[in-house]
């Protein structure tokens, strides 16, 4: 059998409706047969990815229907590269809430890894579709499952987070449709790299609406501010290892298709300013905002709006640099911030309450995953020697590049405020008195290989980064590289 | 070796001489501070006696390491300081370690006997000792202000920091350095009042009220041992005020025993008037509270102080 | 293989290898982290010659080496560590998480040696991270109260000065196209002719280490509240990287003479005075001894900047070799607080006092570091400040900073005094009637400290030698040091030697007579037992004198005490949370709201689209 991209996305859909049947037979298939998924889907990344470095782009045209009609999937070594972090993140993922609430009876808890499953099956669909509509699609896909698993428990607080969610969700799905009927009329295709070669010839006035209404689409999903309400929320009320995928999956892939349309679709002048500035809106009042929160995972949000927001300073600056230090960073939030949300999880179960209190003294019971929590919060700080020190390092140096002096200073202090805030927290685990007496609910072995996983990662790139540098370079220029993009696409035909 | 000597006879002739008239000038005091009051007073030599009694007595109580260490480090400061100051300028005998060492040395080297005398007061335990202790220090901090400022103006001024260099000077040129620079003068002759710490300065000891603290937690060879460390270095502190300001001693152009006699009478007449002063104006005056006292000595003498550095700017004598 | 890598692995290795052993055997672990600081200072002796190590990590070529001048601090890191990590066996026995402990202070540890030996900034930033967190384990160790504070209070100002560092770095990579230390200096990244900012942010970064004033609020409470085994290496040795980056950055106006850099080191210098000045001031107030010497500290480091500033060779020939010796006294007076600490349960002198008999060979310790604190003569103290004052009054124009070092320094009298008194001499209470001398473990360091410092003050060309070497590497040719003697450009001469002889000579003398003259009958009375103007004391009375023990002082000096540094900083920090909690409120947490913001956004996009795209 070949591998091909559409594998990506044919194998969780087959799963998704295999899965009611194989629950007859075998009672766990909704926990297990998703791992499988993820884990082919992992595998098959890796492969592709390989492929994509060796020979070039992969383009993928399904059915035999030739675009602008047909659909194709396109795995440059940009998107290869992110489709491998979403894929890989998810199988961790997946492993770290394998057991997660499996005592649990009830409606949802019984399609929870499948709704997982599919919200990133649609986030690698995102990412690799070359197709306009697709991707609307894609993200409504993602959309529906992020706002039931944002209502997984079914209490007030949950559905008030999944209807804000669904709220901006219909917003963007609304806008998204507009600026891609805007698109359609004028260029009349629907596949990116034709829209990208024909977009000179549309009238300025029709293509900046289109592009407002795309960056206002692509913005909820991207958690920009002023349009990312529901973030806080979302990431707040859904399960842990959901709002760990958020952190690692839907985000990435909302910045993926924001990027992608700023970067291939349009050639506008003055985008990049308006992510700089809007970045680093998006970061400081994010960071502003974690600073004085009292709840663990709603300061964990706002922190990963706020690395948002430096991602989008990175690809607004827009050098090659830059961009690479945006695609390390895309990469250390995912696992960093994932990494904080499986241990706080952890915190927050063993304490019963999600408010900062509930941290105290954490370490006497859970010595290594406060240490993993320790280490997370120092590598997403961007302490050497941890990885999270070198895209901070290297968008810096990117945004000297264009001495952009006060745009270095500004986002050094915001990462004091975040210092600030990630510290207390470091300090509330090891340092304030505790008063339990009942149980440590110990991590589970197939969690603490995640958790663990994940910090090896941490620590080898921080002391060692060249292991991963050299793919992310590649990445980064393919994203740039637009022409070559559409040509590729285009001779596929 | 015959060198080696020489120089240890004359480091004992030195002491000699400035323990005889620091002791003397102490008696001196006494007597015209009765005189003043229309007393009788005590005779002159009282203070040898007072000594002599002092080192007859069996000492019977000891206050520890640090109380047993403190008369020796008033002696040992007084003494090392002693030798590296020029007593006379063509002094036989009183040459000493001048050349080996500076002022800045010797600045230091003073404060070394009144921390082990404050050490001493401390081990006591008597509370009044340490009463008295912090008065002397921050007194202290008072007065060297403006004693350092007209070292450091005299320092730029002839380029030498080097006491024997500025003897030279004033013997060379005959001109005496308070013509240089009248400032500095002012302003060390006022800080010494505090160092002599008589009346208005006295609050340290408050010898008036309290028969409390070192003077009587220590007792017979101990007090002893510490008056004459008092003694010489009132000596001292005169010596070095003649030799840098008031040129030096020995000044007279005749060699051997009679130049050196003739010095010596010099040297005992200018740090005779110049013992006066801070006596006299000791007799006359109340006491100051350690804060006033503080706040004087940063009021004018450190004012004359920094007049003294600008005027040694703009007037460098150098060398 | 080469040292350097050497001496990182061992004490990499040692830092994980303690945090292991302590949950097996937690008697092993300070012996564990001993034994790799004590490899190391094998390492580095064994070989002081090393090859530059260069290999490239990220596309950043990475060089590390040693040469004279890093050699220099390397021994004061490397000497001061080994013997407080001996000093810690007994000080943390009995503590609770040792493994934390030990394996922060080592990774400390790495991380100053890392800064000394990196040759490029991007390592040189790196490792000074590594320092600064790792340190920052360590103050929060005591109390997780203090982290709120105290902690976050340094790491902030850690923090502002690391990033002022890293901004300096990327432009110097912008502008220069190079990482390399030296190869940047020669191009003159430093000189003040192009690109002002990124020497004073590197100064900023090295200010802020070395507790500069008006960026000195973190130190007082971090000396303070660490482990005192840690504090003496933290005020010893860590603060003596921000002099060694500031003496990297005012090397290259040593050969260089702009005006922008002589105000700049004139700001420096004053800067400097002024915290020497108000520091003392401010420590002299203390009744905690852990907080006095902090201030001390700060203060200490003050005189180490002036000398640095002066830029000439006996001003930073006093910079080096006081650096050496605060690192030798401070490092040894926190132990002493630390030994007090340890076996009177309390270094607040308000409620402990007369330990001299209890603990003798601490306060002999005490009493020779404070000795050479103050700089009095003969030990080695004396030298550095002579050195500071003849560099000042000979070498450099500075004449009114003199009178501010010399004030400081003569108001130290009343805090070194403070101190001996506070702990070790007066009343012997009740509460320390069963105090035991510190052990051997813990003595063994502070006295070998003692003795550096006594040998010093004899024979200072000891630290001379290396210095002086050092300094060549930095433009100084030709420095003229004597082993046992100091003289200026005045051609005046201080003969340390011969001062000690006498000195020894006379103490000997009157040793014999005063100990000696009628030893047979003399007796040693209790601290009760004293002569009281009439009163006896009564059982149960307490005559200790420790409240306000400096208040005329305080009373006379009252205008300096009403500028508080901290009260600016800490409104400031107020008015900041206050500001954010208003922010923040942007996130209502109401769905229609952020509807309405996305609405409103759209609107205002397309109002403005002119302005913003093309």
């Amino acid at each position: 059998m070949v591998i091909t991209p559409v594998h990506y996305i044919v194998a969780p859909l087959l799963a998704a409706f295999a899965i009611p049947l194989l629950s007859k037979i075998y009672k766990d298939a909704a926990r297990v047969v998703p791992g499988i998924v993820l884990f082919y889907n992992m595998i098959i990344s890796f492969v592709l990815m390989r492929q994509v470095l060796k020979h070039g782009m992969i383009n993928e045209i399904i059915a035999g229907w030739q675009p602008p009609w047909g659909i194709n999937l396109v795995l440059t070594p940009f998107t290869g590269f992110l489709a491998a972090m979403v894929s890989v993140m998810g199988f961790i993922i997946w492993l770290y809430g394998f057991r997660f609430k499996r005592t649990l009876k009830g409606g949802v808890v019984k399609y929870y890894e499948i709704l997982q499953m599919m919200m990133i099956a649609g986030s690698i669909g995102v990412i690799i579709t070359g197709d306009l509509f697709n991707m609307f699609v894609f993200i409504e896909i993602v959309g529906i499952t992020a706002y039931s698993l944002t209502a997984f428990y079914r209490d007030r607080n949950g559905a008030e987070a999944g209807f804000k969610y669904l709220l901006l969700g219909s917003l963007a799905s609304v806008f998204l449709l507009l600026a891609i009927l805007l698109i359609y009329t004028q260029t009349g295709t629907l596949n990116m790299a034709q829209i990208a070669e024909r977009m000179p010839e549309v009238s300025s006035g029709i293509k900046i609406t289109a592009l407002i209404f795309f960056l206002i689409a692509l913005g909820i999903e991207a958690e920009m501010f002023p349009l990312n309400g529901w973030t806080p929320d979302a990431y707040e009320q859904a399960p842990s290892p959901t709002s760990a995928t958020f952190a690692a999956v839907v985000s990435i892939a909302g910045i993926y298709a924001l990027v992608r349309v700023l970067f291939t679709l349009f050639d506008v002048s003055g985008v990049h300013q308006y992510l700089i500035v809007m970045g680093f809106i998006t970061m400081l009042v994010a960071e502003i905002a974690a600073i004085s929160q009292k709840n663990l995972k709603r300061m964990l949000a706002y922190s990963s709006i706020g690395q948002v927001g430096l991602v989008l300073i990175a690809f607004g600056i827009g050098s090659q640099l830059a961009v690479f230090g945006a695609l390390f960073l895309m990469l250390n939030h995912a696992v960093i911030k994932s990494l904080l949300f499986m241990t706080g999880s952890y915190f927050i179960y063993n304490s019963g309450e999600k408010r900062l209190e509930g941290l105290n003294g954490m370490h006497k019971r859970l010595p290594y995953v406060s240490a993993l929590f320790s280490l997370a919060a120092f590598a997403i700080i961007g302490f050497p020697p941890f990885s999270g020190f070198w895209s901070k390092f290297y968008i810096l140096i990117a945004a000297s590049d264009q001495k952009m002096i006060f745009l270095i200073i500004g986002i050094l202090l915001v990462t004091i405020i975040e210092l600030v805030y990630y510290l207390r927290l470091v300090g509330r685990i090891y340092f304030a008195k505790e008063e339990m007496q009942d149980i440590a609910h110990k991590p589970s072995v197939n969690a603490l290989v995640a958790m663990s996983f994940l910090a090896l990662f941490i620590i080898l790139i921080g002391i060692y980064p060249d292991i991963i540098t050299g793919y992310i370079n590649q990445a980064a220029a393919a994203l740039l590289d637009k022409t070559h993009y559409i040509q590729q696409i285009l001779a596929n035909k | 070796m015959e060198g080696i000597g020489l120089k240890i006879f004359g480091a004992f002739l030195t002491a000699i001489l400035a323990f005889t008239v620091g002791m003397f000038y102490g008696g001196l005091r006494r007597k015209i501070t009765a005189r003043v009051q229309n007393r009788v007073g005590p005779p002159v030599y009282q203070n040898f006696i007072d000594l002599m009694k002092l080192q007859g007595k069996q000492t019977n109580i000891a206050h520890g390491f640090m109380g047993h260490m403190a008369p020796m480090w008033i002696i040992i400061a007084a003494m090392t300081v002693l030798m590296f100051i020029p007593i006379l300028h063509n002094g036989l005998w009183f040459d000493n370690l001048t050349f080996k060492g500076d002022l800045i040395f010797i600045l230091y080297m003073m404060v070394f006997g009144s921390l082990g005398m404050a050490l001493g007061a401390g081990q006591s335990g008597n509370p009044n000792s340490a009463i008295g202790v912090t008065r002397g220090l921050s007194l202290m901090v008072g007065y060297e202000i403006p004693f350092v400022l007209s070292l450091v103006a005299i320092m730029i001024q002839f380029h030498t920091t080097s006491l024997q260099d500025l003897m030279n000077y004033q013997y060379q040129t005959g001109r005496w350095i308070i013509l240089d620079n009248p400032f500095a003068f002012l302003a060390a002759l006022m800080s010494s009042l505090g160092m002599f710490r008589y009346s208005p300065f006295d609050i340290v000891g408050a010898p008036a009220e309290l028969a409390s603290g070192p003077v009587s937690e220590f007792g017979g060879k101990y007090l002893g041992t510490m008056m004459t460390g008092g003694s010489v270095f009132a000596f001292i502190k005169l010596v070095l005020i003649v030799d840098i300001f008031l040129g030096g001693a020995g000044n007279v152009h005749m060699s051997g025993l009679a130049g050196t006699l003739i010095g010596l009478g010099e040297l005992l007449l200018k740090t005779f008037l110049l013992y006066m002063i801070p006596v006299f104006i000791g007799l006359v005056s109340p006491r100051f509270r350690t804060e006033q006292a503080i706040r004087f000595f940063w009021k004018w003498p450190t004012f004359f102080g920094i007049l003294a550095v600008i005027w040694a700017v703009l007037h460098p004598v150098g060398s | 293989m080469n040292p350097i890598i050497n001496i990182l692995l061992v004490l990499f290795a040692g830092s994980i290898l303690a945090f292991g052993i302590d949950s097996i055997n937690r008697k092993w672990t300070g012996w564990v982290a001993f034994l790799s600081v004590l490899l190391a200072t094998f390492n580095l002796l064994s070989q002081t010659q090393a090859s530059d190590v260069v290999f490239s990590l990220g596309g950043i070529r990475l060089k590390w080496g040693l040469s004279s001048l890093r050699l220099y601090f390397t021994y004061i890191i490397i000497i001061l560590n080994l013997l407080a990590f001996l000093y810690s066996i007994d000080y943390m026995k009995g503590k609770a998480r040792l493994g934390y402990f030990y394996s922060a202070f080592l990774l400390t540890v790495l991380g100053m040696f890392g800064v000394v030996i990196s040759k490029d900034f991007v390592s040189f930033f790196i490792f000074w991270e590594i320092m600064t967190w790792s340190s920052f384990l360590l103050i929060i160790y005591n109390a997780y109260y203090k982290i709120k504070t105290e902690g976050l209070k340094y790491m902030i100002f850690s923090a502002i000065g690391a990033y002022a560092m890293l901004t300096a770095i990327v432009f110097v990579y912008h502008f220069y196209g190079t990482f390399d230390i030296a190869t940047a200096i020669d191009q003159g990244v430093f000189s003040f002719e192009n690109h002002i900012y990124i020497p004073l942010f590197f100064a900023l970064a090295f200010a802020i280490k070395a507790a500069i004033m008006p960026f000195h609020i973190w130190a007082p409470s971090a000396y303070a509240d660490s482990p005192m085994s840690f504090t003496s290496v933290f005020s010893g040795a860590m603060s003596k990287m921000g002099i060694f980056g500031l003496l990297l950055v005012l090397s290259t106006y040593y050969a260089l003479h702009n005006p922008q850099a002589y105000i700049f080191t004139q700001i420096l210098a004053w800067l400097g005075g002024i915290t020497a000045a108000m520091a003392t001031i401010y420590a002299l107030i203390q009744t905690d001894a852990k907080r006095l010497l902090a201030y001390s500290s700060i203060s200490q480091l003050g005189y180490i900047v002036v000398a640095l500033s002066t830029g000439t060779k006996l001003g930073v020939m006093a910079a080096l070799y006081l650096a050496v010796l605060h690192a030798v006294f401070k490092g040894a007076l926190f132990m002493v607080a630390g030994a007090v600490e340890k076996q009177a349960g309390t270094t607040d002198m308000t409620k402990i006092s007369g330990l001299i008999r209890k603990m003798p060979w601490t306060f002999f310790v005490a009493l020779v570091s404070v000795i050479a604190l103050t700089g009095i003569p003969p030990v080695g103290g004396f030298v550095g400040k002579w050195l500071l004052y003849e560099a000042l009054i000979t070498e450099s124009n500075n004449y009114f900073l003199v009178i501010v070092i010399f004030f400081s320094s003569t108001a130290a009298f009343l805090y070194a005094y403070r101190f001996l008194f506070g702990l070790f001499l007066g009343q012997e209470e009740k509460e320390t009637e069963n105090v035991k001398e510190a052990p051997v473990k813990m003595l063994i360091p502070m006295l070998i400290l003692a003795l550096i410092s006594i040998v010093t003050g004899i024979m200072p060309g000891l630290i001379f030698k290396p210095a002086a070497a050092a300094m060549r590497e930095i433009g100084f040719e030709n420095v003229n040091w004597e082993m046992t003697s100091l003289s200026n450009v005045w051609g005046n001469q201080t003969d340390l030697s011969l001062i000690g002889l006498f000195i020894a000579a006379v103490f000997v003398l009157i040793f014999i007579f005063l100990t000696f003259k009628g030893k047979k009958n003399t007796r040693y009375v209790g601290t009760k037992d004293i002569s009281s103007s009439g009163e006896l004391w009564k059982e149960g009375e307490n005559w200790t004198f420790q409240q306000d023990f400096y208040k005329p002082f305080e009373r006379a000096a009252a205008p300096l005490y009403k500028y508080k540094m901290n009260k600016i900083w800490e409104d400031f920090g107020n008015a900041l949370e206050a500001f954010f909690n208003f922010f923040r409120r942007i996130y209502t947490g109401n769905g229609q709201t952020y509807a309405l913001y996305v609405i409103g956004f759209l609107v205002l996009l397309l109002l403005f689209k002119d302005y913003i795209f093309r």
